[in-house]
């Protein structure tokens, strides 16, 4: 058990630093690497789990490679959408992002 | 005998209804034919009315009839016609002075060309009052009084161009109203308070004519006094007199049918009809005689310092429904009727005579006239009779009916004997003053020489009450009661000398020291006048009470009108002026905090995340 | 033959049929666009006068009634016991009693009038047109329907076409009267949903006893509602099942709900503030339905569901409700008085009138509840008339304004003698119908309050005082030289006002005309108020 409370620390530590980059972080690109942080943290716990929780069982294995290849496709999404939008804009700041408001 | 006419009654008012309608209707392309359909419809009332009149002295038996107006699953109103001694006396009295007053409009509204809306109305009127005579029950009566008063506001108002006339039409109506909703009160209490929701006439006089304790003596009062207030607003009694005078501004054949005998009397008819209910109330009864008596000397004095002639007799009219009610009020049903029926005669007498003065004259202010004796002789001679039969003057009809009232007051309270008294002597005094500086002396404005006698349409209708008001009086004399015993079944008793002796010394003096004023000099007016010019002042302003009425109640309702409209602008509709802008404002913060910030609501979002897990935890804890 | 025929669904759904052929015509020709919507307006008129000679319920004629089943939702059982089956149903019912019947007569009368004034209307008469039609339907189904779902359909199908009516074809400050218009009935209409939800899902029930247990139906019919509130309703295990009873304070809630809902249409003070700009600025024509129709859709509602459904809760809030309307009356009064727009005049002067329908619902007898139904009858037709000649007046004139007429019976006597009937009848001069509504109010408000009756019969008085104030400043006095070629009504406009002065006087000479079939309706009514058992 105090295995699974060290792994569950560590995911906490990691997500809270991806969430503070993801909530202060000006550049666009750095924010997307705070989300990868915040997803591998989550990663974590689902293995931490699938090995020391209750029932473990593979499933948290499946699930973190599901979750690895999303957000591989999310973070190649989003750097495109980051690209075309430096190319309109010539900006990276996430201040400037508020095309949804106008 | 047997009752033939009496089931035709309903046909009474009907006539005068058929020449309204028929007059509203195709008015425009009739003019003086329309004329003869009212006058006509009149004569008919008239000789009906009179049949039934006659039917009844020969000692027919009443005759009533009623249908249901309104039904309920507890009680039913009922509309019904009633023919008595009582309402065939009044009908006599309307439809004589009202078809004479019809030919008599025939050549004074000759000229106007809405003679035939002005026959329309006065048919209107006819009906109405004829109506409101005839009711068998109080409802009915309430729903024509009503009738009655907008003919009266309708036919004030006649000349609508005038902005006098149109304010006098108003003040009459509203003044009125103010009796009438004492009225209808009235009549709200005796529907609650009467076994079996009876509201006509013999119900009304069986539940309070035996005292049997059906209805408290508390209820009996309140009930008597809002009828009284009905009668004192419709009657110009104090303090609802106000309106009376002013609406001479209407059409002098008007103020002589209507604001003289017919319908200003109906007051008088009222408290007659529900004599009952006062009688069961001794409160009631001396309200009803101070408020008489009161007007009586009142109405009397302002009479004296007015300068236009109608306002003098309106005044003077006032004055006698006063002593109407002082008769009604001391008891004597008789008195007041008898008094009802002699004044109508020579009060529309001496208001048609005016009419035929200010038809040759076109002024209204006796100051500008004089010396017209020698060229309108008829006018003058019935304008005589007319005059010495109000101050009182045996034999004519004023004496012996006014002598029916003092003699009656006499007996219950010597006070308002001698108020009657007084009144009886400041009445001669303004007639002979009236009588003085309209026929003679000489004339104070060229123009005035050349004013001649009206026509025969006019002056005809003049003598026949001329005749009236000589003859009408001997129906009742303290040595044959005929009219009392007729009327109410029982003989009236009379005092004796002392009052006829004492009348009849009051209307004298009132004359002989007019003449001496008005006429011969002797006594100096303009001394007189410069003496107390205070109470000149009070007089001619009629003791301020227009002016009174007019600050405490129009412009204090005004005022809460203002008032009352900046809180329905400021609070009634700021509240929900209030909700909206809250509403914006909210909505206004709420966008402003849509900055299109992606961390921003990200933020927020985790704020609230945290917030509620730390709800649910703590709520576990707690 | 005559039997099979639905008389208040034609009634109802013909106004509408017209305005769905109307949107296939031509829109240039105007003269056909009229046709087409009087023929449209006119047979349902003709339907209401047929039943209302009709109706003879007491000595056993035709009930009217019609019935069907819409659709019907199945829920899931829910695990209770007992219960065979669970059903949500849809009817369509419409029905008429003594209370419906003379309103619906009155919207039919009030449209028909209305149309014949909408001469005035100089745009887009095929939109006019076709919201008028669908105004009226709305109308006809309020009064006709027997199922509060299509209560409220009918009711907001009323409110949208209004809406539209008075923002387009309004005077200057129409876009703004017509969103206080759409708030105010809005809120209105969100309360009474609100009742109605609680009042279908605790009191709509049928339930058909059967051999796996009871087959519960639930629908807001007007009769299984009434059933159930007094207790009377399914004998069922389950009625005694506290799911199915209304506590005491949810009857209240629902109770003040309505109260509230069809105070806020009536308009009950201090609800008021919304009518006064409708009243100003929509143009005359749809004033004529708006005071004529649509305010007593408020006094409908509030004696059907209020009176009908909660009369314990009624006669507890009756001195609250006599209070409003006395307030409502002299409020009205006094603020009518010093108005200097005759429109606005005539607007409080129709919330002083309304209070008088609020004293007759809270005198809880008889009498004083044929005077309500009589007073907004006579009020709808009245009011109707005044608006009609304010709306012909205004053509000619361009103001209302009290202190820029005067003297008009010099030029416009016929419209002047019409405007001087209408001010009377609306100060309840007996002999025309106002006053016949206004005396059984305030006769049957005097057998339980009397001190307040007398102050609501100060109104009356107050009201003598503000319409002859407005009416004799208009006709009466000095004439000004700009009004003096003003024209007389024309025919299409001196019908309406002849007719409405017809039925006026009719009603005031002879009202057992419409208190008549009123009656029957009543009595249960009463009797409940009596008991003071729910139903």
């Amino acid at each position: 058990m105090t295995l699974l409370g060290s792994y569950l620390t560590l995911a906490a530590v990691l997500f809270c630093l991806g969430l503070y980059g993801v909530l202060t972080k000006r550049n666009a690109i750095v924010v997307l690497l705070s989300l990868e942080l915040m997803l591998n943290a989550v990663n974590l716990n689902l293995i931490a789990f699938s090995k020391y929780g209750m029932i473990p069982s593979l499933t948290g294995h499946v699930f973190t490679l599901f979750t690895i290849s999303v957000a591989a496709a999310e973070a190649a999404v989003g750097v495109a959408i980051l690209i075309v939008f430096y190319r309109r804009r010539v900006t990276v700041n996430v201040d400037e992002f508020d095309e949804l408001r106008r | 005998m047997a009752t033939v006419f009496a089931a035709y009654a309903w046909l009474v008012p009907a006539l005068p209804l058929a020449a309204f309608a028929l007059l509203t209707a195709f008015g425009r392309s009739l003019r003086t034919t329309g004329a003869w359909v009212a006058i006509l419809a009149s004569l008919g009332s008239l000789a009906l009315a009179l049949l039934i009149a006659g039917e009844r002295l020969a000692g027919a038996e009443d005759y009533s009839q009623s249908f249901n107006w309104l039904a309920f699953g507890t009680a039913t109103l009922s509309v019904g016609i009633d023919v008595t001694n009582l309402t065939s006396l009044m009908m006599v009295v309307v439809t004589v002075v009202g078809f004479l007053v019809n030919v008599y409009s025939y050549g004074y509204m000759r000229d106007d060309e809405r003679m035939t809306v002005f026959y329309a109305y006065v048919s209107l009127f006819l009906a109405s009052m004829l109506g409101l005579v005839l009711a068998d029950n109080l409802l009915m009566l309430y729903i024509f009084w009503e009738l009655v008063g907008v003919c009266s506001f309708l036919l004030i108002g006649f000349w609508y161009h005038k902005p006098e006339a149109r304010d006098a039409a108003k003040k009459a109506f509203i003044v009125t109203r103010v009796g009438d909703l004492g009225l209808l009160i009235a009549v709200l209490l005796l529907f609650w308070y009467m076994p079996g929701h009876a509201l006509d006439f013999t119900s009304i006089g069986n539940v309070f004519g035996n005292d049997g304790g059906a209805i408290s003596a508390g209820i009996t009062t309140l009930i008597a006094l809002l009828i009284f207030l009905g009668a004192v607003g419709k009657s110009g009694q104090f303090p609802l007199h106000v309106w009376l005078p002013d609406a001479m501004e209407g059409p002098t054949p008007i103020s002589a049918l209507i604001h003289a005998a017919t319908m200003v009397a109906a007051g008088v008819f009222l408290v007659a009809r529900t004599f009952v209910i006062f009688e069961a109330s001794p409160a009631a009864m001396a309200t009803v005689a101070a408020i008489g008596a009161f007007t009586a000397i009142f109405a009397a004095t302002i009479a004296l310092a007015q300068n236009d002639i109608k306002r003098v007799l309106a005044y003077s009219t006032v004055s006698q429904l006063g002593y109407m009610m002082l008769g009604l009020g001391v008891g004597s049903v008789v008195a007041g009727m008898f008094h009802l029926f002699t004044h109508a005669f020579f009060k529309a007498l001496l208001f048609l005579a005016a009419g035929s003065v200010i038809h040759a004259v076109h002024t209204q202010d006796i100051r500008e006239m004089g010396g017209l004796g020698s060229r309108m002789k008829t006018t003058a001679w019935t304008f005589g009779i007319g005059a010495l039969a109000l101050a009182g003057i045996p034999p004519l009809a004023g004496f012996w009916s006014k002598d029916a009232i003092l003699a009656a007051a006499l007996e219950r309270n010597p006070l308002l004997f001698v108020v009657g008294a007084v009144t009886a002597f400041l009445t001669a005094l303004y007639m002979s003053r009236l009588f003085y500086m309209v026929f003679a002396g000489k004339p104070k404005d060229d123009s005035h020489a050349h004013a001649h006698e009206s026509p025969a349409v006019m002056t005809a209708p003049l003598v026949v009450l001329a005749a009236l008001s000589v003859i009408a009086g001997f129906v009742e004399t303290p040595w044959y009661g005929w009219f009392g015993e007729w009327l109410t079944g029982e003989a009236a008793h009379h005092a004796g000398y002392l009052a006829m002796i004492v009348a009849t010394a009051a209307g004298l003096l009132g004359l002989y020291l007019g003449w001496l004023i008005w006429q011969k000099g002797t006594i100096d007016r303009k001394a007189l006048a410069a003496r107390m010019p205070g109470l000149v002042r009070v007089l001619e302003r009629k003791y301020y009470i227009d002016e009174f009425y007019d600050l405490v109640f129009v412009r204090s309702l005004r005022r809460l009108g203002y008032v009352l409209r900046a809180i329905d602008g400021l609070v009634v509709d700021g509240a929900v002026r209030l909700v909206a802008v809250t509403a914006q404002a909210v909505g206004r913060l709420n966008t402003r905090m849509q900055s299109g910030q992606l961390q921003g609501y990200l933020l927020a979002a985790v704020f609230s995340v945290v917030i509620l897990v730390l709800a649910v935890a703590g709520r576990r804890l707690w | 033959m005559l039997e099979a025929i639905p008389v208040l669904s034609l009634i109802t759904w013909i106004p509408l049929a017209g305005a769905l052929l109307m949107i296939l015509l031509p829109t240039r020709n105007a003269r056909a666009l009229r046709w087409v919507a009087g023929l449209f307006t006119a047979v349902p008129l003709v339907l209401a006068i047929w039943l209302y000679a009709e109706y003879k319920p007491a000595i056993g004629g035709r009930p009217y009634e019609e019935a069907y089943t819409w659709l019907t939702v199945p829920l899931s059982r829910a695990g209770a016991e007992g219960i065979a089956s669970l059903e949500l149903a849809f009817d369509y019912l419409m029905g008429v009693d003594g209370l419906s019947l003379p309103l619906t007569l009155l919207t039919g009368i009030v449209s028909m009038m209305a149309l014949l004034a909408s001469v005035h209307i100089r745009k887009r008469w095929k939109t006019f047109y076709v919201l008028f039609l669908l105004l009226q339907t709305g109308m006809y189904g309020v009064f006709l329907t027997r199922d509060v779902v299509w209560f409220f359909i009918f009711f907001e199908l009323t409110l949208i076409p209004a809406f539209f009516l008075i923002g387009i074809w309004g005077l200057e400050g129409r876009e703004k009267a017509a969103n206080r218009f759409l708030v105010y009935n809005g809120v209105g209409s969100a309360l009474m949903l609100l009742a109605f939800l609680m009042l279908v899902a605790t009191a709509g029930f049928t339930a058909t006893p059967g051999a796996g247990g009871d087959a519960l139906r639930f629908s807001g019919s007007y009769d299984v509602l009434l059933a159930n509130l007094s207790g009377s309703g399914s004998q069922s295990m389950l009625a005694s099942d506290p799911i199915f009873q209304l506590s005491d304070g949810m009857r209240w809630a629902a109770f003040v709900l309505l109260v509230i809902a069809f105070g806020i249409k009536l308009p009950m003070f201090p609800f008021h503030t919304w009518m006064l700009r409708v009243h100003a600025e929509a143009p005359p024509s749809i004033v004529m339905v708006h005071a004529g129709v649509l305010l007593k859709m408020g006094a409908y509602g509030l004696i059907r569901f209020a009176a009908q459904l909660f009369p314990a809760e009624l006669r507890e809030a009756a001195d609250v409700l006599a209070v409003l309307g006395v307030v409502g009356i002299l409020y009205g009064a006094v603020l009518a008085f010093v108005q200097k727009e005759f429109r606005l005049l005539l607007a409080y002067s129709s919330v002083s009138h309304m209070g008088i329908v609020l004293l007759g619902v809270a005198s809880l007898n008889d009498v004083g509840l044929t005077g309500a139904v009589f007073q907004a009858v006579s009020h709808g037709l009245i009011a109707a008339l005044l608006f009609l000649i304010v709306g012909s007046l205004y053509e000619r004139t361009g103001t209302t304004r009290i202190d820029e007429l005067g003297g008009l019976a010099k030029s416009v006597p016929f419209m002047s003698g019409i405007l001087l009937t209408a001010g009377l009848a609306n100060l309840g001069l007996p002999g025309l119908s106002g006053f016949v509504g206004e005396f059984l109010s305030f006769l049957g408000l005097f057998e339980s309050m009397k001190v307040l009756t007398v102050f609501g019969v100060l109104g009356v008085l107050l009201s003598a005082a503000y319409m002859l104030r407005g009416v004799m400043s208009i006709t009466f006095g000095p004439q000004s030289p700009r009004y003096d070629g003003i024209k007389e009504a024309r025919f299409v406009e001196a019908l309406p006002m002849v007719a409405l002065v017809a039925l006026i006087v009719l009603l005031g000479v002879y009202p057992s005309l419409l208190t008549g079939p009123m009656q029957p309706s009543f009595d249960p009514l009463v009797e409940a108020f009596k008991s003071g058992v729910g139903g």
